[in-house]
């Protein structure tokens, strides 16, 4: 057990402590810090683990029973797990008191948590379902707590309805293992035969893949988590779905036994489908937190993007290329997670402080909430892939992959990555689009409604988590590669990449990041330019629009900055307009014009399963009489054909 | 070696405004006009210099900023490149991929700043820029791993070497992606028939719209960063694609008489197209895609070695 085990127990009771405080009333904020305290315990514990080469608790065992543990790659997890969960504590704390359900969410919050720590910590296949499904029920809880209306209810129901039946796929896959002997044992479900292991692979591909947003199964997350409390939606798109992708690692690539070429090209199409389209419906989104959700999508993609390339590359021998696509992928878990969470929290404090959450609503708000202007500005260039932040190194990382990935025959296997290579450059271009947009319309230019004249930066606890998450941007930004040895080195069957620890990402036999380089030459270079331009003689002038004067309905909105992509892409997005003219004696007395564009998914694969679905269950009802005779019937006429099975032997 | 390289990657710095102004004299002489002297551009920078800016009312630090990061993108950006195939040792790598992140970062600044002014036409501008890059950044990189596809390598200098030998040029993989690195020029250089750096009419301005509201030092800056572009695309598109030899001298020749041919072939361009309806550029850009990929294809199933 040692000193650390009884550590993370410590910090387990730490957390759980704070989840019974913030419950009792008038501790709401006591037991919110001493959450964080608890996952700060929790964190140092992943830390250490995965810097360490000495495994914690149980190993992974096939036999029934409760069995926790945590090896290197679980230690990551957790490591990532506390230093978003931290900053989004801190934040609750002060965002918290005052909403709606307060002391409830603030309990379940901490029981969340819990449960992610439990499926991360799990060495079984009972424990890892039973945290599983409280991970999927305990956030779906919380948004009931804290919002009531029937549009939440429907969002929680689609939610649970759809996790749930993609989620069967887990169960298939980890019951199928355990059956085999299989968890923690690659040999032997390779001993099984390619049928298991091909059963396996698909089921937990849907399974985990439901659970992380990949597209098609992905439409319940930008549903789900815009309806939640700032510190949940930051959570779920944070870590929710990471843990899916770790639950995905953990059985296509330690556990399956070996490693075919068409899990991988699957998990390179998969990704370039969820990132082109999980960025493409997040552009046209007017909802910040719904564009964030989309943007999970996206990112989620990028990171199936780098697994599937670093399966490619087992698949061909190249053994050093595929931990390196590997910890691209683990390096991206890391960066989303962080900024995706920071974003969210930024939401949040700016739907305090203007009421609104529609992008067209907001404005002007980097010069009157500098704090938070300022830490969501940075969010968004690290997710928009700029360098030197973060989200930049990850995918530079990721497209070095790639590009390598092109190397090798056969040739279609080439041709695929050659396209997720430009997939993935045009889905950075397309989130630098959309967030030019989001950070145009959100912090620059003038206020589009009264409210956002009057906003003011939130509470310290919600600067501060803010403040620590995008510091954290840059850091990561700034020193990549002092942590992506460590990830290489948990990519399965190989010892090391040859990656030597340094800040920037030198990858031998091609071009290299030096991050803190370019950061600096940036840095210095601007700043000497700005002094090369001297102090300004600015005359104030207003904005140039050929001689009108630029009033406030001249402002662009959300739908006019994408219109020329909307347009390129019409026969993909397919955006559904509404014009109503009213007139009355020839004169044009009101005109109202909506527009929205749905999900192709939705359109075309859920609506019509649902009406399929419910026609069957219409056909179904017939059998339904409420006539007891009938019934009788039903009986008499499933008696007679089992008896007649029997007869023949069916039955042995 | 590398010390002379350093100091022609610097020239750059002063020899690129020389690029767009040599390509609208050559222009204005084949249009049959006396148009201005290649020297024009740095005309146009010495009297931007001594003018006072402006500041549009409501905007702030983006918009102030925007000016110096762009420069700062571009100039690190020529730093990155090689000459010749050889370059000095800044400490800032050359890698093809981390020069798509700066010029994306460029593209990042001057869209931020035109939504700080809230001016419509720097925001249709910035819109269409935007949009054109998602389908040129895709295009970019394509060439790019075309490019790389000799060397194994996305190092600039090693790409170079590669595409030195003469085996390279009678395969029909290297020419695929020289019809798509030479797209690539045409977009991330805002030239006919992708944008018209001539209009003046905003409704039609796609690179000259976000620079619509700057004036003075902060235009300058803008201005030369855009020569850059031309500079740092130019050389890439003559040392990676066009015959080069492995030594520095001849290396250097040849990239001069690259770079000039890029430049008539740009102003005859100009010359014989007109601009294209915006909406159909990204089928242009997605045909050169396909012809990357189809090259990177004959690549790796051995037709192009």
């Amino acid at each position: 057990m040692g000193v650390l085990g009884a550590v993370a127990i410590a910090g387990c009771a730490t957390l759980a402590l704070g989840g019974l405080l913030a419950a009792w009333p008038g501790r709401l904020a006591v037991g919110v810090v001493v959450q964080a305290a608890g996952m700060l315990v929790l964190g140092v514990v992943g830390i250490a683990v995965l810097t360490g080469d000495q495994a914690l608790g149980s190993p992974f065992r096939s036999s029934i029973g409760p069995a926790f543990g945590l090896d290197q790659l679980s230690g990551f997890f957790l490591a990532v797990l506390a230093v978003t969960a931290v900053p989004t504590l801190l934040f609750a704390r002060d965002y918290l008191p005052g909403s709606a359900g307060e002391r409830g969410v603030g309990a379940l919050t901490a029981g969340f948590l819990l449960s992610l720590v439990g499926v991360l910590t799990a060495r079984d296949v009972t424990t890892f379902l039973a945290f599983w499904e409280l991970m999927t029920l305990l956030p779906a809880a919380a948004i009931l707590v804290a919002k009531r209306d029937a549009s939440v209810r429907g969002a929680v129901y689609a939610y649970l309805a759809i996790t749930h039946l993609g989620g069967a796929g887990v169960w298939i896959a980890l019951l199928v293992l355990q059956h085999h002997g299989a968890i923690g044992d690659p040999s032997a479900l390779a001993a099984a035969g390619t049928g298991a292991q091909t059963l396996v692979a698909i089921a937990a591909l849907i399974g985990f893949g439901t659970k992380a947003g990949f597209i098609p199964l992905h439409s319940w997350l930008p549903r789900a988590h815009p309806v939640a409390p700032a510190h949940l939606s930051a959570l779920m798109s944070g870590m929710m779905i990471k843990v899916a992708i770790y639950g995905l690692i953990r059985v296509e690539f330690q556990w399956l036994g070996a490693t075919p070429r068409w899990l991988g090209i699957a998990l390179l199409l998969i990704g370039l489908v969820s990132a082109l389209g999980g960025v493409l419906w997040a552009l046209v989104q007017h909802d910040l937190k719904r564009l964030l959700a989309y943007h999970s999508i996206e990112n989620v993609g990028i990171i199936a993007l780098g697994l599937g390339a670093s399966l490619l590359f087992a698949d061909a021998g190249a053994h050093r290329w595929a931990a390196i696509a590997f910890a691209a992928a683990l390096l991206h878990v890391a960066n989303h997670a962080i900024f995706k969470t920071l974003l969210f929290l930024g939401a949040g404090a700016f739907e305090r402080a203007v009421g609104s959450l529609d992008l067209d609503h907001l404005g002007g708000l980097l010069r009157r909430m500098p704090w938070t202007g300022g830490a969501f500005l940075v969010g968004s260039m690290a997710i928009a892939g700029l360098p030197p932040l973060n989200g930049f190194a990850s995918e530079w990382l990721t497209l070095q992959s790639l590009l390598h990935a092109a190397f090798y025959r056969p040739v279609a296997v080439a041709l695929v990555a050659g396209a997720a290579l430009a997939g993935l450059a045009a889905t950075a271009a397309l989130a630098l689009l959309c967030f030019v947009k989001v950070v145009g319309l959100a912090l620059l230019g003038a206020p589009r409604r009264p409210q956002c004249a009057d906003a003011t930066d939130p509470a310290l606890g919600m600067r501060a988590g803010m403040a620590l998450l995008a510091a954290l941007c840059v850091l990561l930004g700034l020193v990549p590669g002092l942590i992506v040895p460590t990830l290489a080195s948990l990519a399965p069957g190989a010892a090391g990449a040859g990656l030597t620890r340094q800040p920037g990402l030198l990858v031998p036999g091609t071009g290299a990041y030096p991050a803190l380089a370019i950061a600096i030459a940036l840095a210095v270079l601007t700043a000497g330019l700005m002094r090369l331009r001297g102090s300004r003689r600015a005359a104030p002038a207003p904005a140039w629009a050929c001689g009108q004067a630029l009033v406030p309905e001249l402002g662009w909105t959300s739908a006019a900055f994408t219109k020329p992509l909307r347009l390129v892409l019409e026969g993909v997005l397919r955006p559904r307009r509404v014009l109503e003219v009213v007139r009355s004696g020839g004169m044009v007395q009101k005109i109202t014009y909506s527009g929205h564009v749905p999900s192709l998914v939705d359109t075309l694969l859920y609506e019509p399963t649902i009406r399929a679905g419910l026609r069957a269950a219409a056909v179904a009802r017939r059998l339904q009489t409420g006539n007891v005779r009938t019934y009788a019937a039903y009986l008499l006429g499933l008696v007679l054909v089992g008896l007649a099975c029997a007869r023949m032997g069916i039955f042995g | 070696m590398s010390a002379l390289a350093a100091i022609v990657q610097l020239l750059g710095v002063a020899l690129a405004p020389l690029l767009p102004g040599s390509i609208q004299a050559l222009k204005a002489r084949l249009q049959g006009r006396r148009g201005p002297s290649p020297w024009q551009p740095y005309r146009t920078l010495r009297r931007l210099w001594g003018k006072s800016a402006v500041d549009p009312e409501g905007t702030g630090v983006v918009y102030r900023f925007a000016p110096p990061v762009v420069a700062a993108c571009l100039l690190a950006a020529l730093v990155i490149v090689p000459v010749a195939g050889r370059a000095g040792d800044f400490g800032l790598g050359h890698d093809a991929l981390v020069l798509v992140g700066l010029l994306a970062l460029a593209r990042f600044a001057l869209a931020a700043a035109a939504w700080d002014t809230g001016s419509g036409f720097a925001l249709m501008g910035a819109a269409r820029d935007l949009m054109i890059a998602v389908f040129g950044e895709a295009l970019l990189v394509l060439a790019l791993l075309v490019a790389a596809l000799p060397a194994h390598s996305t190092d600039l200098r090693a790409m170079s070497a590669a595409a030195s030998a003469g085996a390279i040029w009678s395969g029909p993989a290297h020419w695929c992606g020289a019809i798509a690195f030479a797209l690539v020029i045409l977009v991330e250089t805002g030239r006919q028939p992708i944008d018209n750096p001539d209009t003046h009419l905003e409704l039609t301005m796609i690179h000259e719209g976000p620079l619509l509201e700057y004036a003075g030092r902060d235009l300058a800056f803008i201005q030369w960063a855009a020569a850059a572009r031309h500079w740092v695309l130019l050389l890439l598109g003559a040392e990676l694609f066009l015959p080069h030899g492995r030594a520095f001298g001849a290396g250097v020749g040849l990239l001069v008489m690259g770079v000039l041919g890029l430049c008539a072939a740009l102003a005859v361009i100009e010359t014989a197209e007109a601009k294209m309806r915006i909406l159909r550029v990204p089928a242009l850009l997605g045909f050169g895609c396909v012809v990357a990929l189809a090259g990177a294809g004959l690549w790796v199933g051995g037709v192009g070695a």
